[in-house]
């Protein structure tokens, strides 16, 4: 289905230079896969919050954190494997661009996961060979297609009125016109009050690749900054690491 | 200047390759243009792409009608092509059933009529096929009136062309367009109505059915389309750019449309029993669905001012976008929003992609591509589409307790999936008075579940954060905090408190599972008993494992075996599930991810999961929360998943037998050839002819015959395994409905008497308070607050009756195919006469059959 816009050869731009292959290879491992590798999240993304949102797809077999070399901790990426191809196809579909913990992740094909690659690059280390740009690319295009709005729309000439939920007074309800503006809960507005939010990690259109130290910065001072921060208690992280990889 | 492919693809697009404006007759003049110039290089692929495009883009096809009417002139054996490959195309839409693509391809031929490509009396003679099928199948004595589903779907498919080129054919040929409208009305009159018991979004279950009242759907569309007619045929949301050359088209040559055959109804038996009536009927239904059901959630005054028929159009023309554009998210979004009419329908596209969300049995996609597409188009009509957006919460909210139980599940996901992307902002003050509700009232429960969702996609402070203008909805929230695990300290039982450390440092230790299950048989066992043992056992496995989805994962594949080798049976399963429930209290996702998963490793069986749903404090939850409910939805999602699992792979066995069958004769053909040839050689055996060769195709026949063997084998190994999940699932269903029978047993007598439901006790009382709660509604509305059930009062019997027969009804329904198979046994063993009647209501409404009278 809607094979008109797209390739459907052409499954993904980025070639993973860990796969041992040939680019046809790979290709077909990509169009049989039931992984998905998922970006752009947030290093506090859990896997409970990622289980909740991509078994909206389809049952999930195993969720692979993608961890910071040096310090083993979550470093924004994760693969999600799932039973059956139709449930990968839906999560790479549907959930793509879309939000998770404030920040638009991307969802890919993955060629599948085997040990070693839940690792991200350490400090020094560049991050999946380029991998990085091309998400940012491609959600700045995610972007675009947000924003495309009043000119692409044809016959519609969005009315001028505020973008809200809000019902205004005596009204029982909303109409288009204007009065709409003194409704509550406008999203725009209140989309940039919560930038300021020194909770939220700074939101990736407003960042670059250039920008890795901060990622540093902000992983120093996460465990004073974010109320979710997993207690860890007694546990040695090393331990649960070596866990993981079993 | 662009290529002939993406003028083709972009016809009637705001693009690029237009100049970024609409005027359909420079379009098509451009179009057209470089087609033309290209289409003797490039035939075949113009043929193919063209054909795409008007099959996937059909909110197009009348431009791509006239496109092709214009290359008629140029280009007769090129369009004479088109009409044998649309035929061929629709002969095969038709055999194998593919509802989609036979409506469009009749779309695209009624449009091709009009740019004078075809003959108007060929295509009625296409539309006299379908309705002379139709009739043959709702006929008691030549069909089979089981299969009115594909009967109605015939005759929607002709119907909904008339909007394309009624006032063409009328025009030409009245007297045969007439006879078809004779004999569509000859067919309503001797079909059955369809009735939506158990398909309705909004429905009360211990009201009357309000059975032979309203129009069907196919009612609908025909008083719509006379209308139409009535009005010469004019209508605003179909263009008609082939009038702009009317002058040229006129000329072009109009080419046969071969013959069409409707599939034949394979079996007719003469007398259908009720359930075997209702077992075909639900096959046939499940193969032709009804593509829409209307929401009508908009009051008439919030709603665009749009003909019916245009209404009906444009509806069309968003379930195809939705269909063939799924998956291309800019696109999709794009031409919802642009779609060639001269009106708004922001209304219209919100109640038409909520229908779908809600669509009963089941939306032709998962849920979440619809949440997507709401996302996509808050996006792209950021000034109209939110607002419209929250109107429809609002009033699929003030109905929630007559709103189907699958769909308040469906409602909670998206919305608070919704909100996620949306910085969890809602005017949450607007529902604050849901606290004042008892709490098992739906507004209430409803509230509640979204806040767990949303704690689930994010965290708990940041959902208490987003509810901070109504700080009281806090209660709502679920508990924060994790685990609450029984051994912290050693204040409580001493011993049960060492035995958990000393499994702990076993398993830090990297000790074996079968050294710990020596340990527990030699030294725990004994001396503490098994209940003591499971409890430390697993509480102590589950605090290791509650760091994440993968520490639980690892600690039960390293350890799975201890909790298999001290929950054998049913009843140790049972106390598992409640040592995981309280473990997990605090998180209703956890417990049901960690029972999930105890399933999907065989640690506890589906049995043992429902059986524990039924358990005397849980039942008294079934109102309250969802909690349960999930628990129970995944269990049966996990069974019938494996089950369609083991389906694919039988089907895919039978495929490779008969390959290695194949593979595997010839291998020997091959030997045998070899062989009778040495045999020839004067009666001496002359081996050293070519040795080399014979060892080849010997060995190549022993290993595609050991192959043959062995994937037969293995074919035979999957289906002893899904002939016993055949019967697992008889046995889970039988289980499923006798606990629904007994917990529903007393509390429905005691709560509605003995009545039958025509007149349920409670139904008069909740209809007087629907009443008496209407003034005092729409003051508050003018307050701007909506308070519609703050006069809420059913009790908590009846309410705890209600949920749980909802429940009933939709697990009927979403594993019907499931249950048919077992259906003689399930009316024989659990749905017999002394059940109460709404009970049987709730079964027999879900599984779509009628109940005696």
């Amino acid at each position: 289905m809607a094979l008109l816009y797209k390739d459907p050869n052409k499954i993904s731009a980025y070639r993973d230079r860990r796969f041992p292959g040939t680019q046809e290879e790979y290709e077909h491992s990509l169009q049989t896969s039931t992984t998905v590798y998922i970006g752009n999240m947030s290093f506090y993304t859990t896997e409970e919050q990622l289980y909740e949102l991509f078994s909206r797809a389809g049952e999930i077999k195993k969720i692979v954190m993608g961890l910071d070399k040096n310090t083993k901790t979550p470093c924004g990426f994760c693969f999600v494997m799932y039973y059956s191809r139709e449930d990968t196809d839906d999560a790479v579909k549907h959930i793509s661009g879309t939000i998770l913990d404030d920040r638009p992740i991307r969802v890919d094909f993955d060629w599948g996961f085997q040990d070693g690659r839940q690792w991200g690059r350490g400090r020094s280390v560049k991050h999946r060979g380029g991998y990085g740009k091309l998400v940012q690319k491609e959600l700045e295009e995610q972007r675009q297609v947000v924003d495309y709005g009043v000119g692409s729309l044809g016959s519609f000439q969005p009315p001028h009125m505020g973008h809200n939920y809000g019902r205004h007074a005596g009204g029982g309800g909303h109409s288009y016109g204007g009065s709409h503006r003194h409704g509550r809960g406008d999203y725009h507005r209140k989309r940039y009050r919560d930038g300021d939010d020194d909770r939220r990690r700074p939101d990736i259109s407003k960042r670059n690749s250039e920008n890795e130290p901060r990622r540093n910065s902000d992983h120093d001072s996460r465990q004073e900054k974010n109320p979710r921060f997993r207690e860890r208690g007694d546990s040695d992280d090393e331990e649960d690491d070596r866990k993981r990889q079993k | 200047m662009s290529s002939w492919r993406s003028l083709i693809l972009r016809i009637g697009e705001k693009s690029p390759e237009y100049s970024g404006v609409i005027d359909f007759k420079d379009h098509i003049d451009a179009c057209f243009g470089a087609v033309r110039r290209e289409l003797d290089h490039s035939e075949d692929d113009i043929l193919t792409f063209l054909l795409q495009c008007s099959e996937q883009l059909p909110h197009k096809v009348p431009l791509y009608g006239t496109l092709i009417g214009l290359l008629n002139l140029e280009n007769e054996d090129f369009v004479k092509k088109i009409v044998e490959s649309t035929q061929k195309s629709l002969q095969d839409a038709l055999d194998s059933g593919d509802c989609n693509r036979i409506r469009v391809l009749l779309r695209f031929l009624t449009v091709l009529m009009c740019s004078k490509v075809i003959q108007p009396s060929s295509l009625v003679v296409i539309f006299e096929t379908l309705l002379s099928s139709a009739a043959t199948i709702v006929d008691d004595e030549k069909g089979n009136p089981s299969w009115q589903a594909r009967a109605d779907f015939y005759i929607t498919c002709v119907l909904s062309c008339l909007p394309w080129g009624g006032s063409e054919l009328v025009e030409q040929i009245p007297e045969e367009v007439e006879r078809v409208m004779v004999g569509i009305e000859a067919y309503l009159s001797i079909r059955r109505k369809v009735s939506d018991v158990g398909l309705s979004v909004f429905e009360e279950i211990n009201k009357i059915d309000k059975l032979h009242v309203e129009q069907d759907f196919v009612e609908d569309l025909w008083s719509r389309i006379q209308d139409l007619s009535k009005n010469s045929w004019k209508l605003e949301s179909v263009p008609r750019p082939h009038l702009l050359y009317e002058a040229q088209l006129v000329a072009g040559k109009s080419h046969d449309f071969g013959p069409i055959i409707c599939q034949e109804q394979s079996d007719t038996p003469v007398e259908l029993s009720r359930l075997n009536f209702g077992r075909q009927k639900h096959e046939a239904e499940l193969k032709y669905p009804q593509r829409i059901r209307r929401l009508n959630i908009f009051s008439a005054s919030k709603t665009e001012d749009i003909q019916p028929i245009d209404r009906f159009v444009v509806e069309e023309y968003l379930l195809d976008v939705l269909f063939y554009l799924n998956g291309c998210r800019k696109e999709c979004a794009a031409c919802m929003v642009g779609l060639p009419v001269p009106f708004r329908y922001e209304y219209l596209m919100a109640e038409t992609i909520f229908s779908q969300l809600l669509l009963l049995p089941q939306p032709p996609f998962k849920p979440i591509y619809y949440t997507l597409v709401i996302i996509d188009l808050c996006k792209s009509l950021p000034g109209a589409f939110p607002a419209v957006v929250a109107g429809a919460v609002r009033a699929l909210f003030d109905r929630i307790s007559e709103l189907d139980m699958e769909c308040r599940t469906r409602l909670i996901l998206w919305f608070s999936h919704h909100l996620s992307n949306f910085q969890f902002i809602w005017p949450w003050d607007e529902w604050a008075h849901v606290l004042e509700l008892p709490k098992w009232a739906p507004q209430r429960v409803f509230v509640q579940e979204v806040l767990d969702r949303e704690v689930r996609l994010s965290y708990w402070d940041k959902v208490k954060q987003s509810i901070e203008s109504t700080p009281a909805l806090e209660e709502l929230l679920p508990p924060k905090g994790g685990p609450d695990f029984i051994y912290t300290s050693d204040d409580g039982d001493k011993t049960e408190y060492t035995l958990s450390k000393e499994l702990n440092s076993m398993v830090k230790g990297r000790k074996t599972a079968r050294d710990v299950i020596i340990w527990l048989e030699e030294s725990v066992i004994p001396i503490n008993g098994l209940d003591v043992t499971l409890r430390v056992v697993v509480q102590t496995l589950l605090d290791i494992g509650s760091k994440s989805f993968t520490h639980l994962i690892t600690v039960l594949e390293r350890y799975g075996q201890v909790i298999a080798k001290i929950c054998p049976n049913e009843e140790t399963q049972i106390m598992l599930i409640s040592e995981v429930s309280s473990f997990w209290k605090n998180s209703a996702q956890t417990t049901a991810i960690t029972i999930d998963r105890m399933m999907g490793y065989r640690l506890i069986s589906n049995l043992a999961i429902v059986k524990w749903v039924f358990s005397p404090t849980n039942i008294d939850l079934f109102h309250t929360t969802d909690r349960l409910w999930e628990i129970l939805r995944n269990a049966l999602n996990k069974t019938y998943n494996r089950i369609s699992d083991l389906r694919k792979e039988i089907s895919n066995l039978k495929k490779s037998v008969v390959k290695a069958e194949k593979i595997a004769a010839m291998a020997k053909a091959e030997l045998d050839g070899a062989e009778a040839k040495l045999m020839l050689v004067d009666g001496e055996p002359v081996v050293g002819e070519n040795p080399v060769r014979m060892k080849r195709l010997k060995s190549n026949a022993e290993r595609t015959k050991e192959d043959e063997v062995s994937t037969r084998e293995s074919l035979e190994s999957k289906e002893a395994l899904f002939a016993r999940a055949l019967e697992e699932n008889e046995a889970l269903f039988l289980s499923l409905y006798k606990h629904f029978s007994t917990v529903l047993m007393e509390r429905l007598h005691e709560t509605f008497g003995e009545k039958t439901m025509d007149h349920p006790v409670g139904d008069s009382e909740a209809m007087a308070v629907d009443e008496d709660d209407t003034p005092a509604m729409e003051m508050d509305k003018e307050n701007g607050n909506s308070k519609r059930n703050v006069g809420y009062t059913i009790g908590e019997k009846e309410q705890w009756c209600l949920s749980t027969l909802g429940y009933v009804k939709a697990f009927s329904r979403q594993y019907a195919s499931e249950i048919w198979p077992h259906m003689d046994r399930l009316e024989e063993e659990v749905l017999t006469e002394t059940i109460h009647p709404l009970f049987r209501k709730a079964v027999y409404s879900g599984l779509r059959l009628q109940v005696d009278q």
